[in-house]
Protein backbone atom coordinates (compact mmCIF):
# COMPACT_ATOMS: atom_id res chain seq x y z
CA UNK A 1 0.00 0.00 0.00
CA UNK A 2 0.90 3.21 -0.83
CA UNK A 3 2.17 5.93 2.67
CA UNK A 4 1.46 8.98 1.93
CA UNK A 5 1.63 12.36 4.19
CA UNK A 6 -1.06 14.49 5.05
CA UNK A 7 -0.84 18.01 3.42
CA UNK A 8 -0.12 19.86 7.08
CA UNK A 9 2.58 16.68 7.41
CA UNK A 10 4.22 17.98 4.66
CA UNK A 11 4.57 21.79 5.54
CA UNK A 12 5.48 20.96 9.10
CA UNK A 13 8.27 18.50 8.06
CA UNK A 14 9.61 20.98 5.46
CA UNK A 15 9.93 23.43 8.19
CA UNK A 16 11.38 20.94 10.34
CA UNK A 17 13.96 19.70 8.08
CA UNK A 18 15.65 23.01 6.40
CA UNK A 19 14.88 24.62 10.71
CA UNK A 20 17.09 21.59 11.61
CA UNK A 21 19.61 22.31 8.37
CA UNK A 22 19.83 25.63 9.60
CA UNK A 23 20.65 25.19 13.00
CA UNK A 24 23.35 22.10 12.22
CA UNK A 25 24.84 24.19 9.61
CA UNK A 26 25.20 27.40 12.55
CA UNK A 27 27.01 25.72 14.85
CA UNK A 28 28.86 23.17 13.01
CA UNK A 29 29.76 24.45 9.56
CA UNK A 30 29.64 27.75 9.62
CA UNK A 31 30.75 28.77 13.12
CA UNK A 32 31.01 32.59 11.61
CA UNK A 33 29.59 35.83 12.11
CA UNK A 34 26.04 36.84 13.11
CA UNK A 35 25.29 38.19 9.19
CA UNK A 36 26.44 35.21 7.25
CA UNK A 37 23.88 33.13 9.54
CA UNK A 38 21.50 35.67 9.28
CA UNK A 39 21.65 34.94 5.11
CA UNK A 40 21.59 31.62 5.64
CA UNK A 41 18.25 31.80 7.25
CA UNK A 42 16.67 34.16 4.63
CA UNK A 43 18.11 31.46 1.84
CA UNK A 44 16.37 28.27 3.81
CA UNK A 45 13.23 30.82 4.61
CA UNK A 46 13.25 31.56 0.65
CA UNK A 47 13.52 27.91 0.15
CA UNK A 48 11.04 26.35 2.46
CA UNK A 49 8.68 29.03 1.21
CA UNK A 50 8.85 28.18 -2.31
CA UNK A 51 8.72 24.04 -1.45
CA UNK A 52 5.87 24.72 0.57
CA UNK A 53 4.03 27.08 -1.96
CA UNK A 54 4.59 24.41 -4.63
CA UNK A 55 3.43 21.93 -2.54
CA UNK A 56 0.06 23.91 -2.02
CA UNK A 57 -0.18 24.77 -5.94
CA UNK A 58 0.07 21.26 -7.35
CA UNK A 59 -2.81 20.50 -4.21
CA UNK A 60 -4.93 23.16 -5.54
CA UNK A 61 -4.47 22.18 -9.08
CA UNK A 62 -5.59 18.30 -8.09
CA UNK A 63 -8.71 20.21 -6.02
CA UNK A 64 -9.68 22.21 -9.72
CA UNK A 65 -9.03 19.22 -11.26
CA UNK A 66 -11.60 17.03 -9.24
CA UNK A 67 -14.07 19.85 -8.97
CA UNK A 68 -14.28 19.54 -12.91
CA UNK A 69 -15.13 16.14 -13.18
CA UNK A 70 -17.51 16.37 -10.41
CA UNK A 71 -19.79 19.57 -11.98
CA UNK A 72 -19.82 17.25 -15.25
CA UNK A 73 -21.19 13.99 -12.88
CA UNK A 74 -23.68 16.56 -11.11
CA UNK A 75 -24.40 17.70 -15.11
CA UNK A 76 -25.80 13.87 -15.10
CA UNK A 77 -22.65 12.16 -16.76
CA UNK A 78 -22.85 8.98 -14.23
CA UNK A 79 -19.89 7.26 -15.64
CA UNK A 80 -17.66 9.88 -15.25
CA UNK A 81 -14.66 8.65 -12.89
CA UNK A 82 -11.67 10.30 -12.01
CA UNK A 83 -8.16 8.97 -11.75
CA UNK A 84 -6.06 8.86 -8.80
CA UNK A 85 -2.54 8.23 -8.48
CA UNK A 86 -2.01 8.92 -5.13
CA UNK A 87 -3.18 7.96 -2.20
CA UNK A 88 -3.35 11.14 -0.26
CA UNK A 89 -6.42 13.27 1.37
CA UNK A 90 -7.27 13.84 -2.13
CA UNK A 91 -6.39 10.29 -3.70
CA UNK A 92 -8.62 8.98 -0.96
CA UNK A 93 -11.52 11.75 -1.56
CA UNK A 94 -11.39 10.57 -5.15
CA UNK A 95 -11.82 7.12 -4.13
CA UNK A 96 -14.04 7.87 -2.18
CA UNK A 97 -16.28 9.31 -5.32
CA UNK A 98 -15.94 7.06 -7.84
CA UNK A 99 -17.19 4.93 -5.41
CA UNK A 100 -20.83 7.00 -4.74
CA UNK A 101 -20.97 7.37 -8.71
CA UNK A 102 -20.84 3.38 -9.23
CA UNK A 103 -23.51 2.96 -6.33
CA UNK A 104 -25.57 6.30 -7.67
CA UNK A 105 -25.21 4.41 -11.15
CA UNK A 106 -26.78 0.92 -10.15
CA UNK A 107 -29.42 3.16 -8.23
CA UNK A 108 -30.45 5.09 -11.35
CA UNK A 109 -30.45 2.08 -13.44
CA UNK A 110 -32.69 0.15 -10.72
CA UNK A 111 -34.65 3.19 -10.19
CA UNK A 112 -35.13 3.74 -13.82
CA UNK A 113 -36.41 0.48 -14.64
CA UNK A 114 -38.30 0.36 -12.30
CA UNK A 115 -40.02 2.98 -13.30
CA UNK A 116 -40.51 1.27 -16.67
CA UNK A 117 -41.88 -1.52 -14.97
CA UNK A 118 -44.39 0.28 -13.30
CA UNK A 119 -45.35 2.50 -15.97
CA UNK A 120 -45.97 -0.62 -18.04
CA UNK A 121 -48.00 -2.45 -15.13
CA UNK A 122 -49.90 0.67 -15.30
CA UNK A 123 -50.66 0.75 -19.10
CA UNK A 124 -51.35 -2.55 -19.00
CA UNK A 125 -53.89 -2.60 -15.97
CA UNK A 126 -55.42 0.17 -17.88
CA UNK A 127 -55.63 -1.70 -20.72
CA UNK A 128 -57.02 -4.70 -19.39
CA UNK A 129 -59.24 -2.88 -17.02
CA UNK A 130 -60.41 -1.11 -20.20
CA UNK A 131 -61.39 -3.83 -22.13
CA UNK A 132 -63.19 -5.43 -19.86
CA UNK A 133 -65.04 -2.36 -18.66
CA UNK A 134 -65.85 -1.49 -22.58
CA UNK A 135 -67.20 -5.53 -23.01
CA UNK A 136 -70.83 -4.58 -20.55
CA UNK A 137 -70.77 -1.05 -21.84
CA UNK A 138 -70.95 -2.45 -25.44
CA UNK A 139 -73.52 -5.18 -24.28
CA UNK A 140 -75.67 -2.55 -22.45
CA UNK A 141 -75.17 -0.17 -25.56
CA UNK A 142 -76.54 -2.78 -28.27
CA UNK A 143 -79.51 -4.11 -25.89
CA UNK A 144 -81.05 -0.71 -25.24
CA UNK A 145 -80.05 0.27 -28.60
CA UNK A 146 -82.45 -3.01 -29.38
CA UNK A 147 -85.20 -2.00 -26.83
CA UNK A 148 -85.26 1.58 -28.43
CA UNK A 149 -85.86 0.32 -32.09
CA UNK A 150 -88.53 -1.73 -30.65
CA UNK A 151 -87.18 -4.91 -31.88
CA UNK A 152 -87.87 -6.46 -28.75
CA UNK A 153 -91.66 -5.02 -28.96
CA UNK A 154 -93.28 -1.92 -28.56
CA UNK A 155 -92.25 0.51 -25.96
CA UNK A 156 -94.82 3.16 -24.40
CA UNK A 157 -92.99 6.78 -24.86
CA UNK A 158 -92.32 6.51 -20.82
CA UNK A 159 -89.85 3.64 -21.47
CA UNK A 160 -88.72 5.09 -24.16
CA UNK A 161 -87.27 8.25 -22.40
CA UNK A 162 -86.05 5.84 -19.63
CA UNK A 163 -83.86 3.58 -22.50
CA UNK A 164 -82.63 6.84 -23.81
CA UNK A 165 -81.57 8.36 -20.41
CA UNK A 166 -79.60 5.25 -20.06
CA UNK A 167 -77.86 4.95 -23.20
CA UNK A 168 -76.97 8.51 -22.75
CA UNK A 169 -75.34 7.77 -18.91
CA UNK A 170 -73.84 4.60 -21.07
CA UNK A 171 -72.28 6.79 -23.46
CA UNK A 172 -71.33 8.75 -20.71
CA UNK A 173 -69.20 5.93 -19.39
CA UNK A 174 -67.95 4.64 -22.90
CA UNK A 175 -66.35 8.26 -23.46
CA UNK A 176 -64.73 8.43 -19.93
CA UNK A 177 -63.14 4.52 -20.31
CA UNK A 178 -61.75 5.91 -23.68
CA UNK A 179 -60.35 9.19 -22.02
CA UNK A 180 -58.80 7.01 -19.04
CA UNK A 181 -57.41 4.96 -21.68
CA UNK A 182 -55.88 7.59 -23.90
CA UNK A 183 -54.62 9.66 -20.60
CA UNK A 184 -52.44 6.23 -19.96
CA UNK A 185 -51.06 5.92 -23.32
CA UNK A 186 -50.17 9.59 -23.32
CA UNK A 187 -48.45 8.94 -19.77
CA UNK A 188 -46.66 5.73 -20.83
CA UNK A 189 -45.88 7.87 -24.39
CA UNK A 190 -47.32 4.89 -26.19
CA UNK A 191 -49.46 6.60 -28.54
CA UNK A 192 -48.76 7.53 -32.25
CA UNK A 193 -48.73 10.08 -34.60
CA UNK A 194 -49.29 9.14 -37.49
CA UNK A 195 -49.56 12.33 -40.05
CA UNK A 196 -50.94 11.66 -43.56
CA UNK A 197 -52.12 14.16 -46.57
CA UNK A 198 -55.40 15.44 -44.38
CA UNK A 199 -57.74 18.28 -45.32
CA UNK A 200 -57.94 20.43 -42.04
CA UNK A 201 -61.37 22.13 -42.68
CA UNK A 202 -63.09 18.75 -43.06
CA UNK A 203 -61.52 17.67 -40.32
CA UNK A 204 -62.97 20.70 -38.11
CA UNK A 205 -66.70 20.59 -40.52
CA UNK A 206 -66.60 16.98 -39.38
CA UNK A 207 -65.97 17.69 -35.93
CA UNK A 208 -68.51 20.27 -35.56
CA UNK A 209 -70.73 18.06 -37.36
CA UNK A 210 -71.39 16.12 -34.33
CA UNK A 211 -72.30 19.41 -32.19
CA UNK A 212 -74.73 21.01 -34.87
CA UNK A 213 -77.99 19.36 -33.16
CA UNK A 214 -76.90 21.55 -29.78
CA UNK A 215 -75.43 24.23 -31.61
CA UNK A 216 -78.95 24.87 -33.13
CA UNK A 217 -80.87 24.61 -29.70
CA UNK A 218 -78.92 26.92 -28.58
CA UNK A 219 -79.24 28.96 -31.03
CA UNK A 220 -75.52 29.79 -31.36
CA UNK A 221 -73.74 32.60 -33.91
CA UNK A 222 -71.28 30.71 -35.45
CA UNK A 223 -68.11 32.58 -37.06
CA UNK A 224 -66.41 30.38 -39.50
CA UNK A 225 -63.04 32.26 -40.97
CA UNK A 226 -60.97 29.71 -42.95
CA UNK A 227 -58.03 30.18 -45.05
CA UNK A 228 -56.97 28.50 -47.89
CA UNK A 229 -54.73 25.10 -47.27
CA UNK A 230 -53.58 22.37 -49.46
CA UNK A 231 -53.16 19.29 -47.54
CA UNK A 232 -51.45 18.89 -44.48
CA UNK A 233 -49.54 16.47 -42.65
CA UNK A 234 -51.57 15.78 -39.83
CA UNK A 235 -52.87 12.35 -38.44
CA UNK A 236 -56.47 12.92 -38.97
CA UNK A 237 -57.76 11.06 -36.19
CA UNK A 238 -55.73 13.07 -33.87
CA UNK A 239 -56.57 16.61 -35.28
CA UNK A 240 -60.54 15.79 -34.90
CA UNK A 241 -60.07 14.80 -31.64
CA UNK A 242 -58.34 18.27 -30.77
CA UNK A 243 -61.29 20.14 -32.87
CA UNK A 244 -64.04 17.85 -30.75
CA UNK A 245 -62.48 18.15 -27.35
CA UNK A 246 -62.24 22.29 -28.03
CA UNK A 247 -65.62 22.76 -30.08
CA UNK A 248 -67.16 20.39 -27.31
CA UNK A 249 -65.88 22.96 -24.04
CA UNK A 250 -66.71 25.79 -25.79
CA UNK A 251 -70.32 24.09 -26.33
CA UNK A 252 -71.22 23.40 -23.18
CA UNK A 253 -70.33 26.27 -21.30
CA UNK A 254 -71.73 28.74 -23.76
CA UNK A 255 -75.25 30.47 -22.89
CA UNK A 256 -78.07 30.95 -25.33
CA UNK A 257 -77.40 33.14 -28.05
CA UNK A 258 -73.49 32.91 -27.53
CA UNK A 259 -70.98 33.65 -29.94
CA UNK A 260 -67.99 31.22 -30.94
CA UNK A 261 -65.66 32.07 -33.96
CA UNK A 262 -63.42 29.46 -35.75
CA UNK A 263 -60.41 30.95 -37.42
CA UNK A 264 -58.09 28.52 -38.95
CA UNK A 265 -55.22 30.36 -41.29
CA UNK A 266 -51.90 30.23 -42.47
CA UNK A 267 -49.05 32.05 -40.92
CA UNK A 268 -45.53 32.22 -42.00
CA UNK A 269 -44.64 28.85 -40.22
CA UNK A 270 -47.81 27.47 -38.64
CA UNK A 271 -51.45 26.29 -39.09
CA UNK A 272 -52.79 28.89 -36.80
CA UNK A 273 -56.36 27.66 -34.96
CA UNK A 274 -58.15 29.91 -33.00
CA UNK A 275 -61.17 29.21 -31.51
CA UNK A 276 -63.05 32.09 -29.52
CA UNK A 277 -66.54 31.60 -27.16
CA UNK A 278 -68.35 33.99 -24.90
CA UNK A 279 -68.94 31.22 -22.79
CA UNK A 280 -68.54 31.24 -19.07
CA UNK A 281 -64.64 31.68 -19.51
CA UNK A 282 -61.93 29.93 -16.79
CA UNK A 283 -61.37 32.17 -13.34
CA UNK A 284 -58.05 33.76 -13.11
CA UNK A 285 -56.72 32.05 -10.22
CA UNK A 286 -57.55 28.22 -11.91
CA UNK A 287 -56.30 29.18 -14.92
CA UNK A 288 -52.51 27.66 -14.12
CA UNK A 289 -53.86 24.30 -13.90
CA UNK A 290 -56.64 24.01 -16.86
CA UNK A 291 -54.67 21.45 -18.58
CA UNK A 292 -53.94 19.38 -15.72
CA UNK A 293 -55.15 16.05 -15.55
CA UNK A 294 -58.95 15.37 -14.01
CA UNK A 295 -59.23 19.47 -13.46
CA UNK A 296 -62.50 20.94 -13.78
CA UNK A 297 -63.25 24.88 -13.11
CA UNK A 298 -65.64 25.65 -10.16
CA UNK A 299 -67.74 27.55 -12.42
CA UNK A 300 -67.91 25.31 -14.94
CA UNK A 301 -68.86 22.18 -12.77
CA UNK A 302 -71.55 24.61 -11.94
CA UNK A 303 -72.58 24.56 -15.48
CA UNK A 304 -72.27 21.19 -16.42
CA UNK A 305 -72.13 18.40 -13.64
CA UNK A 306 -70.54 15.83 -16.32
CA UNK A 307 -67.08 16.07 -17.01
CA UNK A 308 -64.24 13.69 -17.18
CA UNK A 309 -61.54 16.66 -16.93
CA UNK A 310 -59.38 15.07 -19.43
CA UNK A 311 -60.13 16.52 -22.46
CA UNK A 312 -57.42 19.75 -22.66
CA UNK A 313 -54.91 17.39 -20.79
CA UNK A 314 -55.10 14.89 -23.89
CA UNK A 315 -55.11 18.08 -26.26
CA UNK A 316 -52.26 19.59 -25.00
CA UNK A 317 -50.23 16.16 -25.19
CA UNK A 318 -51.20 15.69 -28.79
CA UNK A 319 -50.70 19.34 -30.10
CA UNK A 320 -47.46 19.13 -28.12
CA UNK A 321 -46.31 16.10 -28.99
CA UNK A 322 -46.73 16.79 -32.89
CA UNK A 323 -44.52 19.83 -32.46
CA UNK A 324 -47.33 22.68 -31.94
CA UNK A 325 -48.19 24.82 -28.94
CA UNK A 326 -51.32 25.61 -27.46
CA UNK A 327 -52.19 28.73 -25.20
CA UNK A 328 -55.35 30.69 -24.10
CA UNK A 329 -56.88 33.69 -23.20
CA UNK A 330 -59.60 33.91 -21.08
CA UNK A 331 -61.00 36.76 -20.45
CA UNK A 332 -61.89 36.28 -24.91
CA UNK A 333 -61.24 40.20 -25.64
CA UNK A 334 -61.83 39.30 -29.24
CA UNK A 335 -65.27 38.64 -29.02
CA UNK A 336 -66.40 40.21 -25.61
CA UNK A 337 -65.82 43.21 -27.04
CA UNK A 338 -68.86 42.92 -29.50
CA UNK A 339 -70.82 41.15 -26.79
CA UNK A 340 -69.94 43.83 -24.46
CA UNK A 341 -72.11 45.99 -26.52
CA UNK A 342 -75.27 43.93 -26.15
CA UNK A 343 -74.56 43.14 -22.67
CA UNK A 344 -74.17 46.91 -21.49
CA UNK A 345 -76.91 46.58 -18.98
CA UNK A 346 -75.08 43.43 -17.37
CA UNK A 347 -72.42 44.76 -14.63
CA UNK A 348 -68.86 43.79 -15.74
CA UNK A 349 -68.41 41.45 -13.35
CA UNK A 350 -71.70 39.29 -14.28
CA UNK A 351 -70.74 39.37 -17.72
CA UNK A 352 -69.10 36.27 -19.17
CA UNK A 353 -65.89 36.08 -19.84
CA UNK A 354 -65.29 33.57 -22.96
CA UNK A 355 -62.38 31.95 -23.73
CA UNK A 356 -59.85 31.69 -26.92
CA UNK A 357 -57.95 28.74 -27.49
CA UNK A 358 -54.94 28.77 -30.06
CA UNK A 359 -53.22 26.41 -31.39
CA UNK A 360 -50.57 26.37 -33.99
CA UNK A 361 -49.13 23.52 -35.91
CA UNK A 362 -46.10 23.17 -38.20
CA UNK A 363 -47.25 23.89 -41.63
CA UNK A 364 -44.65 20.76 -42.55
CA UNK A 365 -47.40 18.73 -40.56
CA UNK A 366 -47.38 16.65 -37.46
CA UNK A 367 -43.89 15.28 -36.47
CA UNK A 368 -44.49 11.74 -36.91
CA UNK A 369 -44.00 9.67 -33.51
CA UNK A 370 -44.02 5.75 -33.82
CA UNK A 371 -45.79 3.70 -31.03
CA UNK A 372 -47.86 0.55 -30.31
CA UNK A 373 -51.27 2.39 -29.65
CA UNK A 374 -53.89 4.84 -31.21
CA UNK A 375 -55.55 7.46 -29.35
CA UNK A 376 -59.37 6.93 -29.62
CA UNK A 377 -61.49 8.81 -27.23
CA UNK A 378 -63.39 10.74 -29.82
CA UNK A 379 -64.76 9.03 -32.68
CA UNK A 380 -63.30 9.22 -35.51
CA UNK B 1 -82.43 -12.96 -53.60
CA UNK B 2 -80.74 -15.65 -51.79
CA UNK B 3 -80.47 -15.17 -47.80
CA UNK B 4 -77.10 -14.61 -47.00
CA UNK B 5 -75.24 -16.11 -44.50
CA UNK B 6 -73.25 -14.55 -41.79
CA UNK B 7 -70.69 -16.29 -38.99
CA UNK B 8 -70.01 -14.39 -35.68
CA UNK B 9 -67.30 -15.71 -33.44
CA UNK B 10 -67.60 -14.81 -30.25
CA UNK B 11 -67.35 -15.60 -26.48
CA UNK B 12 -69.47 -12.98 -24.48
CA UNK B 13 -73.58 -15.03 -25.18
CA UNK B 14 -75.11 -11.93 -24.33
CA UNK B 15 -73.03 -10.30 -27.56
CA UNK B 16 -74.01 -12.60 -29.91
CA UNK B 17 -77.41 -12.84 -28.74
CA UNK B 18 -78.29 -8.97 -29.40
CA UNK B 19 -75.93 -9.62 -33.14
CA UNK B 20 -77.59 -12.40 -34.16
CA UNK B 21 -81.10 -11.35 -33.27
CA UNK B 22 -80.46 -7.80 -35.11
CA UNK B 23 -79.24 -9.93 -37.92
CA UNK B 24 -81.90 -12.09 -37.95
CA UNK B 25 -84.49 -9.56 -38.36
CA UNK B 26 -82.84 -8.27 -41.21
CA UNK B 27 -83.30 -11.96 -42.89
CA UNK B 28 -79.78 -12.96 -42.32
CA UNK B 29 -79.06 -16.48 -41.27
CA UNK B 30 -76.61 -16.53 -38.52
CA UNK B 31 -74.25 -19.00 -37.53
CA UNK B 32 -72.91 -18.48 -33.76
CA UNK B 33 -69.23 -19.81 -32.32
CA UNK B 34 -68.19 -19.09 -28.80
CA UNK B 35 -64.41 -19.87 -29.74
CA UNK B 36 -61.92 -19.43 -32.28
CA UNK B 37 -61.54 -23.43 -32.96
CA UNK B 38 -65.21 -23.96 -33.21
CA UNK B 39 -65.73 -20.94 -35.74
CA UNK B 40 -62.47 -22.35 -37.89
CA UNK B 41 -64.27 -25.62 -38.01
CA UNK B 42 -67.92 -24.13 -39.44
CA UNK B 43 -66.54 -21.75 -41.18
CA UNK B 44 -64.61 -24.12 -43.25
CA UNK B 45 -67.33 -26.20 -43.91
CA UNK B 46 -70.11 -23.81 -44.43
CA UNK B 47 -68.70 -21.09 -45.93
CA UNK B 48 -70.40 -18.31 -44.75
CA UNK B 49 -70.98 -14.81 -46.81
CA UNK B 50 -68.94 -12.67 -44.36
CA UNK B 51 -67.62 -13.29 -40.61
CA UNK B 52 -67.66 -11.04 -37.96
CA UNK B 53 -64.33 -12.38 -35.17
CA UNK B 54 -63.95 -10.77 -32.10
CA UNK B 55 -60.47 -10.90 -31.03
CA UNK B 56 -60.12 -12.31 -27.79
CA UNK B 57 -61.21 -15.86 -27.56
CA UNK B 58 -60.77 -19.05 -25.96
CA UNK B 59 -58.62 -21.67 -27.37
CA UNK B 60 -57.83 -19.59 -30.61
CA UNK B 61 -58.23 -16.04 -30.67
CA UNK B 62 -59.72 -13.69 -33.42
CA UNK B 63 -56.48 -12.72 -34.94
CA UNK B 64 -55.13 -16.53 -35.42
CA UNK B 65 -58.35 -17.54 -36.37
CA UNK B 66 -58.06 -14.73 -39.14
CA UNK B 67 -54.96 -15.95 -40.38
CA UNK B 68 -56.45 -19.87 -40.72
CA UNK B 69 -59.20 -18.64 -42.69
CA UNK B 70 -57.14 -17.00 -45.06
CA UNK B 71 -54.66 -19.72 -44.96
CA UNK B 72 -57.70 -21.30 -47.08
CA UNK B 73 -56.74 -20.44 -50.58
CA UNK B 74 -60.08 -21.28 -51.96
CA UNK B 75 -63.00 -19.85 -50.03
CA UNK B 76 -61.17 -18.65 -46.98
CA UNK B 77 -58.59 -15.92 -49.12
CA UNK B 78 -61.98 -13.68 -50.71
CA UNK B 79 -63.93 -14.23 -47.92
CA UNK B 80 -65.20 -10.47 -46.39
CA UNK B 81 -63.88 -10.28 -42.75
CA UNK B 82 -65.07 -7.69 -39.51
CA UNK B 83 -63.00 -7.41 -36.94
CA UNK B 84 -65.28 -6.47 -33.78
CA UNK B 85 -63.57 -6.06 -31.00
CA UNK B 86 -62.64 -3.60 -27.59
CA UNK B 87 -58.89 -3.70 -28.34
CA UNK B 88 -58.30 -1.00 -30.64
CA UNK B 89 -54.49 -1.11 -30.26
CA UNK B 90 -52.26 -0.34 -33.18
CA UNK B 91 -50.81 -3.29 -33.69
CA UNK B 92 -54.02 -5.48 -34.05
CA UNK B 93 -55.15 -3.09 -36.41
CA UNK B 94 -52.11 -2.61 -38.79
CA UNK B 95 -51.69 -6.94 -38.11
CA UNK B 96 -55.09 -7.66 -39.36
CA UNK B 97 -54.81 -5.00 -42.09
CA UNK B 98 -52.23 -6.76 -43.50
CA UNK B 99 -54.65 -9.82 -44.12
CA UNK B 100 -57.57 -7.35 -45.28
CA UNK B 101 -59.98 -7.38 -43.46
CA UNK B 102 -63.35 -5.24 -44.40
CA UNK B 103 -62.88 -3.23 -41.56
CA UNK B 104 -62.01 -3.21 -37.97
CA UNK B 105 -64.82 -2.01 -35.65
CA UNK B 106 -64.84 -1.26 -31.77
CA UNK B 107 -67.72 -2.38 -30.29
CA UNK B 108 -68.17 0.83 -27.76
CA UNK B 109 -68.19 2.72 -31.08
CA UNK B 110 -71.04 1.05 -33.14
CA UNK B 111 -74.72 0.98 -32.93
CA UNK B 112 -76.36 -2.50 -34.20
CA UNK B 113 -78.27 -0.88 -36.69
CA UNK B 114 -74.78 0.60 -38.45
CA UNK B 115 -73.23 -2.75 -37.48
CA UNK B 116 -76.02 -4.13 -39.51
CA UNK B 117 -75.58 -1.50 -42.63
CA UNK B 118 -71.96 -1.91 -43.07
CA UNK B 119 -72.04 -5.57 -43.31
CA UNK B 120 -75.33 -4.77 -46.09
CA UNK B 121 -73.03 -2.03 -47.63
CA UNK B 122 -70.34 -4.91 -48.28
CA UNK B 123 -72.80 -7.76 -49.46
CA UNK B 124 -74.37 -5.21 -52.03
CA UNK B 125 -77.79 -5.36 -50.47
Amino acid sequence: MKTSFKLSDRILLIVVFFSTIFVLTSFFVIRGSLTQILALGGLIYILSFLTAYFISWSFSQRIIRLNFKMQEMAAGNLSQRVKSLKNDEIGQLTNSLNELMGRLQTGVAQDVSKHHELAKAKTDFVAIASHQLRTPLSIIKWYVDYLVAGDAGDINKEQEKYLKEVYKSNERLIELVNALLDVSRIDVGTFSIEPEPTDIIERAESALKKFMPEIKAKEIHLIKEYGQFPRLLLDPRLIKMVFNNIFSNSIKYIPRKGTIKISIKKTERDIYIKISDTGCGIPREEQPKIFTKLFRGINAKKIESVGTGLGLYIVKAIVEKSGGKIWFHSPSLELLLDAGEKDADVPLDKRNRGTTMNITIPLKGMRKKPGSKKLNSSEY
Amino acid sequence: MAQKTILIAEDEIAMVEALSKKFEKEGFKVIKANDGEEALKIALESKPDILMLDIIMPKMDGMELLKKIREDDKWGAGVPIIMLTNLSDADNVSEAAKFQVYDFLVKTDWRLDDIVNLVKQKLNL
